[in-house]
């Protein structure tokens, strides 16, 4: 494959991957402007790491990968730098279904969000997922389940 | 909740109109200033070390294998951005190899291994046990290695087991996620798979080749079922035996896992592509049922 770092192979991995990438990011981030830092992040460690991939699938996967880093990294910061949830005296009501939807997402703890997001968005299988997160499908299988069941709690409706 | 809703809840998500612009605009600029950071390096160390030839041939002879200096795995685990992994690669857990062998124009060095759990700080809640092993790659001519024109996807860093087939226990199968950069002219690759400790009562190899998925082109397996590569095996290879603890090995962990492969079979024979598949035909109702599977596989 073409190294990253050309003008050809940077124009090419920003357009195929952005959208997924950020869309992935805001399962964990709740401000867009943060899942595009966590984004640019991702790109940029391409440039100083200089991994070489075997493949579109294992240069998809290490973004992925290190999107969701990325993404925790920012949470991580931001949670230090605020007051902790639990002396909120009363979250804001959703503005919308998907508003609440996309809050109750990145409520889930960090190992489920992926998961589903990767399963529900992308519509990878649990096989897929294994794959792109380095997991076994046993465990992809039970993270989902537990998101699933969270969300169910937080939803009060039925996740199918 | 189904899968409809959740698409449009993040499809409603809308992110800046020049995000990709932007992005690709920035990660540009920045490739010509790593670049030109790269050359001034390149060029600022080769003064240094001229200077350093300098003294140093007055003195000494240093043979051009002793003075080879490589990053260590830590070092390499460090340029991945993995500081669980740099640690414990200088841990107690830690096994240093540092052995070479010289294959084509290659002189190819296992450096070292370590395996644990939660190391990997970009998928920090694994459930169970890897194997990081690092191996560093270089031209015996001394041309340097880049990361633009080396063909990582032309070889193959595997973990083998003497006594199960390679089509059964090996990168694939360990769920491998393999990474490689160039340094000052050397090229290191960082492996991760699963754990292969529960093999560790057997002889467990690390083998780098120029090629694939494992196959009977590649390697023979002996009765004993010691592996090794192929008598007329042309490409450039090198098979360490890794040094695990006995103590460490799971039988039982690791039949089960060859067991889950389906893939514990192999010949040494080779044969023409059309003749490696075993033929069943079954009547049925509607014709015939076809089943072929391949002649290695039990």
């Amino acid at each position: 494959m073409v190294p990253f770092g050309t003008d050809e192979t940077i124009s090419r991995m920003v357009a195929d991957y952005s959208d997924m990438l950020l869309r992935l990011a805001s399962a964990r981030l709740g401000s867009t402007a943060d899942a595009e830092d966590a984004v640019q992040e991702a790109f940029l460690r391409l440039l100083t790491a200089r991994p070489a991939f075997r493949d579109q699938e294992h240069e998809k996967a290490w973004l992925i990968r290190t999107t969701l880093q990325r993404a925790g990294d920012i949470r991580r910061r931001a949670e230090q730098r605020n007051i902790p949830l639990e002396d909120v005296a009363e979250p804001m009501a959703p503005e919308s279904p998907g508003e609440e939807l996309r809050s109750a997402v990145r409520a889930l703890p960090e190992m489920y969000g992926a998961v589903i997001h990767l399963h529900y968005y992308e519509g990878y299988s649990i096989k897929e997922i294994g794959k792109l997160l380095g997991l076994p499908a046993a465990t992809v299988g039970t993270r989902l389940a537990r998101g699933r069941e969270r969300l169910r709690q937080m939803l009060k409706e039925d996740v199918v | 909740m189904n899968r409809e809703d959740y698409r449009k809840a993040f499809d409603e998500l809308s992110f800046s109109a020049d995000f990709q612009e932007r992005t690709a605009d920035l990660l540009q600029q920045r490739a010509r200033e790593l670049e030109k950071e790269r050359m001034n390096m390149t060029f600022s160390k080769t003064k240094k070390m001229a200077a350093l030839i300098a003294a140093c041939v007055a003195l000494l002879a240093v043979s051009v294998s002793a003075a080879y200096m490589w990053l260590t795995p830590a070092q390499v685990a460090e340029e991945h951005d993995q500081p669980l992994l740099a640690e414990a690669f200088q841990g107690p857990d830690a096994i240093a190899i540092n052995e070479t062998v010289e294959s084509g124009d290659f002189s190819i060095t296992l450096l070292g291994l370590v395996t644990g759990r939660n190391l990997d700080t970009l998928n920090p809640d694994l459930e169970q046990d890897h194997t990081y092993s690092v191996l560093a790659l270089r031209r015996l001519d001394g041309t340097p290695l880049e990361n633009e024109t080396f063909d990582f996807g032309s070889y193959t860093m595997t973990p083998l087991v003497a006594g199960c087939s390679p089509l059964a226990v090996n990168n694939w199968s360990l769920d491998a996620f393999a990474q490689g950069f160039a340094k000052d002219g050397v090229y290191y690759y960082l492996l991760d798979t699963r754990s292969i400790e529960m093999f560790a009562d057997r002889t467990v190899y690390m083998a780098f080749y120029e090629g694939f998925v494992p196959n009977n082109d590649t390697f023979t397996v002996a009765e004993d079922g010691t592996i090794a590569f192929a008598d007329d095996f042309s490409g450039v290879h090198a098979l360490f035996t890794l040094p695990l603890d006995p103590a460490k090995a799971d039988r039982a962990a690791a039949d089960a896992f060859v067991e889950s492969t389906g893939m514990n079979g192999w010949t040494n024979e080779r044969s023409d592509p059309e003749g490696e598949w075993n033929i069943e035909r079954h009547e049925t109702e509607d014709g015939e049922e076809i089943f072929l599977t391949p002649k290695g596989e039990q």
